[in-house]
């Protein structure tokens, strides 16, 4: 059984489930969190797709775009994997594996749009995909730096020595998430206006959103 | 004086700067692509300057969130592009149609006498040639669906380790039995990849 090296993050711990020293909790902040990202998934489970509409100009008539078969399947599939990765970014801890869920994150919201067969919307994930993977250097350069400046990544033991994580870290950190966060400005806008959105398209900017939240909290933690 | 860590992170800092640089600079998307997987490497050569064993292990999830990455967009920029029609005239040489069969069942032979991953990327090199050379039309879900439960019989023997250890040999022999048959099925998916549709 590994000793907590804290009694508390963020408030009362309310579980923790130990791996060796990699810790995965809920405090209540993140138990909130959490439940968040659950019911968003839950949403892009249960219901059904948006059709957008669209006003032919200089008449009265709408149409309407569906969305069928495959198409509809894929996008389901990488809303549901977006949100899974989400419950893991806001549960870890661990410096590294938040990195990863965040960019874990950011590949989801990429599949999330890819399948939309459309050649604004595909270029607006591309260059979103760009900065997601340039997003990924300082990420991963603030744990490698972490690592190596305080010897874990456990953010129950950075806590516990806070303030441990060197400010270069943190500003990475947040550089990272920032990057790949960055997605409702891109691929939300153009899934909103060129291609039928709801319900997978708020998954894009909760998850954003929650990830945020987490490192702002991880920043003020460690 | 500075440490070797210090020299280190200064130069693959400027590494990281170049590549920035040259992605912003960069118009063609092609080639942003491929700058933005030089950021990538040098985003693993940070985390490799702690060489420590931990570092190792946290390179492999790096970089295979990197790649997995680099596919996605790369797929997005096929279909944006239109890039997407068969390749017309497949690599022919006259070696392909005799040697297959033998050195296939040479290596494959031997990569499960290996067995684990060392195993399975020789079992599937061997699968490499012989699908190359027969021009063989694979059932690719079937092979995926072998690695999808090999891939879960490798993460059940990861539990069998956590939760009882006692029962660590069987869990060694699952988890190298599983992680033979995984790579050999994902390598020998290349060897049938010449431009057929949804490959």
């Amino acid at each position: 059984m590994f000793e907590l090296a804290s009694s508390s993050i963020g408030g009362q711990a309310l579980f923790v489930l130990p791996f060796g020293d990699i810790v995965a909790y809920f405090s209540p902040f993140t138990a909130a969190l959490f439940l968040f990202a659950l019911i968003f998934t839950l949403v892009c489970i249960y219901s059904r797709p948006e059709k957008s509409m669209d006003i032919v100009f200089g008449t009265d008539a709408l149409y309407a775009k569906e969305v069928t078969g495959k198409d509809l399947h894929f996008r389901r599939f990488m809303a549901i994997a977006c949100g899974i990765a989400t419950m893991g970014a806001v549960t870890s801890g661990d410096v590294f594996n938040f990195t990863l869920f965040v960019s874990m994150v950011g590949v989801c919201i990429i599949g999330i749009t890819a399948s939309v067969k459309n050649s604004q919307v595909q270029n607006t994930a591309f260059n979103y995909g760009i900065v997601a993977m340039l997003a990924t250097i300082p990420l991963f350069g603030a744990a490698a730096i972490t690592l190596a400046a305080t010897g874990t990544l456990s953010i129950w033991e950075l806590s516990a020595m806070a303030p441990a994580m060197p400010w270069i870290a943190r500003a990475l950190i947040l550089v990272g998430v920032m990057g790949e966060g960055m997605a409702p400005f891109y691929v939300a806008k153009a899934e909103l206006t060129r291609a039928p959105g709801a319900p997978y398209v708020l998954m894009i900017h909760v998850s954003s959103l929650l990830m945020f939240l987490r490192v702002v909290e991880i920043i003020l933690t460690v | 004086m500075m440490d070797e860590y210090a020299i280190g992170l200064i130069v693959a800092f400027v590494a990281i700067v170049i590549t920035f640089v040259a992605a912003f600079r960069e118009k063609n998307d092609i080639h942003r692509l491929i700058i933005a997987d030089l950021g990538e490497v040098s985003a693993l050569a940070v985390i490799a300057l702690i060489a420590t064993d931990l570092a190792e292990a946290l390179i492999i999830p790096g970089l295979v969130v990197g790649i997995s990455e680099l596919l996605a967009l790369s797929e997005i920029y096929l279909v944006r592009e239109h890039l997407n029609r068969p390749v017309q005239q497949p690599f022919r040489i006259e070696v392909l149609d005799t040697a297959p069969t033998i050195i296939a069942v040479i290596l494959v032979g031997y990569g499960i006498v290996l067995s684990g991953f060392t195993g399975g990327a020789v079992a599937g090199t061997g699968m490499i040639f012989y699908l190359m050379g027969k021009k063989q039309t694979e059932r690719f879900a079937l092979v995926e669906t072998v690695s999808g439960y090999a891939w879960a019989l490798w993460i059940v023997a990861f539990f069998i380790f956590m939760v009882v250890p006692e029962y660590w040999f069987f869990a060694v022999m699952l988890a190298g039995g599983a992680i033979l048959a995984k790579v050999t099925a994902k390598m020998s998916l290349i060897g049938t990849m010449r431009g057929e549709k949804d490959v």
